[in-house]
């Protein structure tokens, strides 16, 4: 079941939803914010945008800021999610990631 | 149509072409950027002018049209048809005969709803998005917004530990086109296309802000995306693995990546492509 949590109005009513589902490109770890037919990837880690395109700029910042005040559930949601790809496992001085799994 | 005309002339892009009767009570597909074609001599315009385009035949009013107006030869053009409403065996064979792909609700493939189908059709990333799909006995067969089929193996759409299986008969795309539901489990287009288009994967790597661009970064991708563990490779060491995605071995040797493409099931020249 994808881990979705409720936006509040009235960004909910105008299409607006913030996602990480069963099956996603797992690396970097990510929430998938979807409008209509557009959907911006943001970075669980650092809390940026992960892509150029489509422009961040089009999201509106009450949408982001909702997003950042939540980013421990969605970080905690991923790492339920997706074990093998824990936010933990590609700091630039982490250990292996396989002694993570064990 | 006569508003669109110089764009049809032009023939550069692909563009959206709806065919909505005169007569007919009102469109059944609301496609507000489409090009609307009326009457007979509009359709066969179009097959003349255009080199390529996604028509849309929402009605039996307007697959009438379309099979009226077919040219007495099929064109080498790049045409593709969606077909909304039933239609017989012998006239969708026909379509096929004139239509490079044809989408038709009548073969039992299920579409977005309405609303979601028509801003998916109109969308400038069309492609990129899934307008509907067929459960198929290995494989679950989805249309793209352009209308080019993707086969995707049942088998790629695994469960995670402790979470919902895939369950194939409560198939739906949903999202505008940017989610595979399974039941309570979801798929994202954009890993689906990242994992089976490799011109999808070029791109979308293109779009990243920025990316560990190393081998050993779409190593781990690739692994990642498979869902495998670095201990799954027989004849290479967990810690070799790790040294390789960490950048430690700059050039791994060829036998190494060798294990690499065949346990992740592409060949070694597609691996930098993750």
């Amino acid at each position: 079941m994808p881990f979705e949590l409720k936006i509040p109005p009235p960004w909910r009513s105008q299409g607006w939803k913030v996602k990480v589902r069963d099956r996603e490109r797992v690396e970097p770890p990510h929430v998938t914010i979807l409008h209509k037919t557009t959907a911006w990837r943001l970075e669980l880690r650092g809390g940026e945008f992960l892509d150029r395109e489509p422009d961040p700029g089009r999201v509106p910042h009450q949408v982001i800021d909702w997003v950042r005040q939540n980013i421990e559930v969605f970080r905690s949601n991923w790492d339920r999610m997706y074990p093998e790809n824990p936010l933990a496992s590609r700091r630039p001085d982490c250990e292996d990631d396989e002694s993570q799994e064990k | 149509m006569r508003a669109k005309r110089s764009e049809m002339s032009a023939g550069m892009s692909t563009e959206l072409l709806s065919i909505e009767p005169k007569g007919q009570a009102r469109a059944t597909l609301l496609l507000i950027n489409a090009i609307r074609l009326r009457i007979q001599q509009d359709v066969q315009e179009a097959f003349t002018r255009l080199s390529q385009g996604v028509w849309v035949a929402a009605s039996k009013q307007a697959i009438r049209l379309l099979l009226e107006s077919l040219p007495h030869r099929p064109s080498h053009q790049d045409m593709r048809v969606l077909v909304l409403e039933s239609i017989s065996a012998p006239n969708l064979n026909l379509l096929h005969a004139h239509f490079r792909f044809v989408a038709a609700r009548e073969t039992g493939v299920k579409f977005l709803p309405s609303e979601e189908l028509s801003g998916a059709l109109e969308a400038p990333n069309r492609a990129d998005l899934f307008i509907g799909g067929q459960v198929t006995r290995p494989d679950l067969l989805l249309y793209r917004g352009n209308l080019e089929p993707l086969t995707v193996p049942r088998s790629w759409f695994r469960a995670r530990g402790g979470g919902p299986k895939p369950d194939f008969n409560r198939f739906a795309v949903t999202d505008f086109g940017q989610t595979v539901r399974l039941g309570d489990y979801e798929a994202a287009a954009d890993a689906i296309l990242y994992e089976f288009d490799e011109e999808y994967r070029t791109r979308a790597k293109k779009r990243l802000r920025e990316e560990d661009k190393s081998l050993g970064g779409a190593i781990r991708r690739l692994r990642l995306q498979k869902g495998l563990r670095q201990s799954d490779f027989p004849g290479i060491s967990a810690k070799e693995i790790a040294r390789i995605e960490k950048g430690l071995v700059k050039e791994p040797h060829a036998t190494t990546l060798s294990i690499i493409a065949e346990r992740t099931g592409v060949s070694v020249d597609q691996i930098h492509t993750y």
